[in-house]
């Protein structure tokens, strides 16, 4: 289920801050993993067999899209969580140690007949 | 020195197989690669067999273990040891050289002291302190190593343009090996730092034994062992022994070495003070031991050389190595801590790490050597050997490479964890058969370098961060569905929804107990406006009832009876009035008369009434209470409507405020009279000849009205009138009198009076009103009711008023004066004035005439007897009769009253009167004559001079009883009221004034009271008279 993101050498500044621009934007983050869920799990249905493949699949997909909107030096943690819709409660948390000056988080959560998808989006800025 | 070699090989891999799992092979290793080079150093010397002095003391120092270890024999150790002290005489008198490896020394021994310091302390911090503080120590030794290396390698460079292909293999392997450490492998570096820590320990470690004396002792005895020993194989047992000994010996001076390290900063003196009584410690020992080293010197010498040839190399490793950063040296450090806690020949490297240090103090020589003779030893291998140094080489550098392999995984794990040292040996242990890979080696050694780099920066950023704990997030939060949501979910229709559920709650019954209250809407209209006064909702089953009952509403009676009752209510208002206005005349006053008890006024004081002189009146024979006044013309003109107009008004004494309807002609009335009837009509005949209906039933509004002083006045106009019609008939002449006919009227007077009080008030009993005028024709008219009332005027009945419903049919007509007169009477032009019908036989009249005869006839002219009535005188006079009157009780007796005063009393059967008062009235003429209504034999007379004369017959019947005098004021006619079938002795005589004033007076009760038997009396009395 999580995936560590791209390990970027980190060269050898000594900027501590990201710069406005490649800060990690919530707002963003979830859209993409927004646009991302409501492709891939429009119509699928909980088959239990596939889920991990598809949790997999999903993080490496939003992993590799994150990485592309340019948030340099930032370590992405991607987590998705793929249960099956049987009225039972569920109710899921993160809890974070990290710089909360640099390092944020997005979240999105698509539900269908069948499932509900849970995925968090982590990032650590390098120093 | 082949088979030595050999064997010693063969040792060495026997005992690293024993050893595998006690230890890591490191140690075992390490020891081989000594071995290996231990060979070639003797196989160098052997052949070029070049030993310098200078060369021996250089490599004295470090080759001295090996050497006694692959020779097993503790006495060449002794002669080593010797040689050794030997040596370091020698050099103690060098001077530059020495002193800087003195530096050194000191500088390896704070950096021995360092490491139980990082070991004691647990925060990063101060140990980076301490390492920098180290570091700046180091700095000069540092400077001199880099001289020294620097030297070092120019010697090699010189060594390699010159020399041997061979020995340009060597050093490019060495170099190559060196490339490698420098490069990647760290470890590599610090196995050979150990190495040689190692092997200084171990040196170092035998000085040590002998500094203490109990362990000296011991030692002692285990050297004898090992020199037992020395024969067999049996190397390891006794390395183990020593090692076990150098452990315990470590240990102590490892507590010593704490001691001095809480001073600090007076360490480098204290050291050197150390080193100096070790070193004066070292001597005593090499005495001692001096026995030895003269058996072993050429191999020592050997060994040496050996040693040189490695301490130079390690020493450039070691250069290499303080070149890198602290960190190294700092995970050197750790590395020493770590093995210090955790394994037996941990111990070893701090041994050796001791016993480099006194190695130092012997290298002094030996680096001095290094300087000048450095160069030469390569120059000394022969090109023969050259292949087996090069399998030397390979090995070490393999084995370097192997020990490269499983440090750098140390170091990671130590960046990681610096405090968990305890792990890292089983680690090592790991790694025990690991193959060689270079190509890992080079990875694993720039990431350690990555990781050193990133760890520094770290460590530098570290204090600029914080680091903080996040809020929670929530992620989801996804509550439980329900039930019933959820079966819906799955198996109802999706997006719908139930909204309600029916079931038969709702569905009661209600009862009650009470009956219902019955109900019925109805309503009334007065005055009704139709047929229908009353109704309500029809779903009634009364209303079929109601609704026949209320057209049966007979609202003709109710007129009637609204009539009547508003008539009585209006006289008990009027007498209330009457008591109240005490300035009007009432009833109850008291009169001056001697024939009355009580009198009072009718109120003609009615505008329309001035100055109207009162020419008749007359009552009701029906309707006792009324009373009819003529009233004529006025004298001057009054209002306009009423100006050549006579009137009648009708009284009722009852209610004598005012008349109670007022009827109006055009002509004066000369005579009138009541219907004979219950109907209230009025007829009248006027001087014109005319006679006139009035019909008091009409309604006002049909006749004209008059405002006078506040008082709607409707002056009635005649119902029919015969003016102007029927003129072939009709009278020519006033009308002297009106007389009504009634067939049924008098039969039985008694009760025909009775009778006809309950006739039909409506219905009109025919009867025929006779008018009579002075030509003495007598009229006989039918009064005919209309059934049917015509609003727009009668075109046939042309004397009708619009709406009037009685009218008047002539019937007969009479010439009085030709069939009632005989010849000779008619001579004389009798004059009718007077006509009266017998009152039980209505087709029977009398006439007076003007000839004091009264003449006798029948509506049927049939022949009577007797034809005239004449007075007891006999001869024709012209007296006048002014009055007849027919005794109201049905006898058959009339009065007449004559002109010249005198009162007849006549019977119908005789021609004669049966009484005849001449004188009674002085003289005057009688104006007017009536019996009393209540009783028989009373009647009274009222004479032209207003006196009025009672007449009792039975108390007195030639006078009258009582006169009554009015000498104020003319009475101009008289009447008398009474209700005769009442015993109540009322009997009203009504006197008409001159001036206009209608009186009604009260007779005394004497007089009016009626009394047992009068009838038969008054017969009696009759009888008498005839």
């Amino acid at each position: 289920m999580g995936e560590l993101g791209s390990d970027d050498a980190a060269g050898n500044t000594y900027s501590l801050r990201p710069s406005l621009q490649r800060r990690f934007k919530s707002s963003t983050v979830k859209e993409c993993i927004h646009a991302i869920l409501k492709e891939k799990l429009a119509n699928v249905q909980y088959i239990p067999e596939d889920m991990p493949q598809l949790t997999t699949s999903l993080s490496e997909t939003i992993k590799d899209r994150l990485k592309e909107e340019g948030f340099d030096r930032y370590k992405m943690v991607v987590q998705v969580v793929i249960g099956e819709q049987r009225g039972e409660g569920v109710n899921m948390g993160a809890r974070c140690f990290w710089d909360a000056d640099t390092d944020s988080y997005a979240h999105d959560v698509f539900m269908n007949d069948s499932l509900f998808c849970v995925v968090a989006a982590f990032g650590c800025y390098y120093y | 020195m082949e088979d030595d070699k050999k064997r010693t090989k063969e040792d060495t891999w026997k005992s690293e197989e024993l050893r595998k799992h006690l230890r890591a092979s490191q140690p075992g290793s390490q020891n081989e690669d000594q071995k290996h080079k231990e060979k070639k150093l003797h196989k160098e010397k052997s052949v070029h067999d070049t030993g310098t002095h200078k060369h021996e003391h250089r490599d004295r120092g470090k080759s001295k273990d090996r050497m006694r270890e692959r020779f097993k024999s503790s006495e060449r150790d002794r002669d080593k040891m010797r040689e050794r002290e030997r040596g370091k005489e020698h050099h103690r008198e060098g001077g530059q050289e020495r002193h800087k490896d003195k530096h050194r020394e000191s500088s390896l021994q704070k950096e021995r002291y360092s490491i139980p310091k990082d070991k004691d302390r647990d925060s990063n911090r101060e140990r980076d302190r301490m390492h920098t503080r180290h570091e700046m120590k180091q700095t000069d030794i540092q400077n001199n190593l880099k001289l020294f290396e620097g030297k070092d390698k120019e010697h090699h460079r010189r060594r390699e343009s010159r020399h041997h292909f061979e020995e340009e293999k060597i050093r490019s392997e060495e170099r190559e090996r060196r490339r490698h450490t420098e490069k990647k492998d760290d470890g590599g570096k610090k196995s050979i730092d150990k190495l040689l820590a190692y092997q200084v320990d171990e040196s170092e470690h035998v000085h040590k034994l002998q500094e203490d004396q109990e362990l000296d002792k011991e030692r002692e005895r285990r050297h004898r062992e090992k020199k037992e020993h020395s024969a067999r194989p049996g190397k390891e047992r006794s390395h183990k022994h020593y090692e076990k000994d150098w452990e315990e010996k470590y240990k102590s001076k490892r507590s010593e070495m704490r001691s001095s390290h809480g001073d600090r900063e007076g360490q480098p003196a204290e050291a050197n003070e150390r080193l100096k009584s070790r070193e004066n410690e070292r001597k005593k020992r090499d005495l001692e031991s001096s026995g030895y080293k003269k058996e072993d010197k050429i191999q020592e010498e050997m060994s040496h050389q050996h040693v040189s040839r490695t301490v130079k190399d390690n020493g450039k490793l070691i250069e290499k190595e303080e070149k890198d950063t602290n960190q190294e040296d700092k995970k050197d450090t750790s590395i020493y801590n770590s093995d210090m806690g955790s394994d037996n020949f941990s111990a070893n490297y701090e041994d050796d790490f001791e016993d480099y240090e006194d190695d130092f103090d012997d290298d002094d020589e030996g680096n001095s050597d290094e300087e000048g003779d450095a160069e030469e030893n390569p120059r000394e291998i022969p090109l023969s050997r050259t292949s087996e140094i090069e399998e030397i080489q390979r090995a070490i550098s393999a084995e370097n490479d192997r020990v490269g392999t499983s440090l750098p995984k140390k170091t990671e794990n130590e960046k990681e964890k610096p405090t968990m040292e305890r792990q890292y040996p089983s680690v090592r242990n790991s790694f025990c058969g690991i193959l060689m890979d270079f190509q890992m080696a080079n990875q694993r050694q720039s990431s350690r370098i990555m990781a050193s780099k990133q760890k520094k920066r770290c460590s530098e950023l570290l204090p600029l961060i914080d680091l903080d704990f996040s809020v929670s997030f929530p992620l989801l939060d996804l509550p439980p569905v329900n039930e019933y949501d959820m079966y819906i979910r799955n198996y109802g229709k999706m997006n719908t929804k139930q909204a309600y559920v029916q079931c038969n709650e709702d569905n009661l019954e209600r009862d009650i107990q009470t009956e219902e209250v019955e109900t019925l809407e109805k309503w009334t209209q007065h005055p009704g406006e139709g047929a229908l006064v009353s109704g309500g909702s029809m779903d009634s089953q009364d209303m079929p009832a109601n609704g026949t009952l209320t057209p049966k509403i007979d609202s003709q009676r109710l007129a009637n009876f609204l009539q009547s009752a508003c008539q009585v209510i209006a006289v008990l208002l009027e007498e209330d009035q009457v008591a109240t206005e005490p300035g009007w005349k009432l009833r109850s006053q008291q009169t001056s008369l001697s024939i009355s008890d009580s009198c009072f006024q009718l109120n003609t004081n009615q505008p329309f009434l001035h100055a109207r002189r009162i020419s008749c009146l007359c009552g009701s024979q029906v309707q006792r209470q009324t009373l009819l006044s003529v009233h004529g013309l006025p004298e001057k003109a009054g209002v306009d409507l009423l100006n050549r107009k006579s009137i009648i008004c009708v009284w009722n004494i009852w209610q004598p405020s005012s008349p109670q309807k007022v009827l109006i002609c055009d002509s004066e009335v000369v005579c009138c009279c009541f219907s004979p009837s219950k109907t209230p009509l009025v007829f009248a005949g006027t001087v014109d000849g005319s006679l006139l209906v009035w019909d008091l039933r009409e309604d006002s509004r049909m006749h004209p009205h008059v405002m006078m002083s506040e008082n709607d006045w409707a002056f009635r106009v005649p119902t029919f009138s015969t003016d102007g019609i029927l003129n072939s008939v009709n009278h020519t002449s006033p009308i002297l009198a009106v007389e009504p006919v009634s067939t049924s009227l008098y039969t039985d007077h008694n009760y025909g009076l009775s009778s006809l009080s309950y006739q039909e008030e409506m219905s009109v009993p025919p009867f025929q009103i006779a008018s009579m005028d002075e030509n003495g024709i007598l009229n006989m008219w039918v009064v005919v009711e209309l059934q049917k009332v015509d609003l727009a005027g009668s075109q046939t009945d042309l004397g009708l008023i619009p709406g009037g419903k009685v009218k008047l049919v002539h019937s007969s007509t009479m010439q009085l004066s030709n069939s009632l007169f005989p010849k000779d009477v008619r001579q004389r032009l009798p004059q009718t004035l007077v006509v009266k019908f017998l009152p039980s036989n209505p087709n029977h009249f009398i006439v007076g005439t003007n000839i004091g005869l009264v003449g006798h006839g029948t509506r049927d002219d049939f022949k009577v007897f007797p034809k005239l009535f004449r007075p007891q005188e006999s001869g024709l006079r012209s007296i006048s009769i002014n009055a007849i009157d027919f005794s109201p009780f049905g006898k058959p007796l009339f009065l007449v009253g004559c002109s010249d005063g005198s009162i007849r009393l006549h019977q119908m059967t005789s021609e004669h009167p049966l009484m005849q008062w001449n004188d009674s009235t002085n003289g005057q003429a009688i104006i007017a004559l009536q019996w009393a209504l209540t009783r028989p034999a009373v009647f009274f007379v009222l004479d032209a001079s207003s006196n009025i004369y009672i007449w009792d017959l039975l108390e007195n019947d030639l006078l009258p009883v009582a006169k009554q005098t009015f000498p104020s004021e003319n009475i101009v006619s008289m009447t008398l009221l009474g209700e005769p079938e009442k015993t109540n002795g009322l009997l009203g005589i009504v006197l008409a004034k001159e001036s206009g004033q209608i009186d009604i007076q009260y007779i005394k009760k004497k007089w009016a009271l009626p009394q047992p038997d009068e009838s038969e009396k008054l017969h009696l009395v009759l009888l008498q008279a005839l």
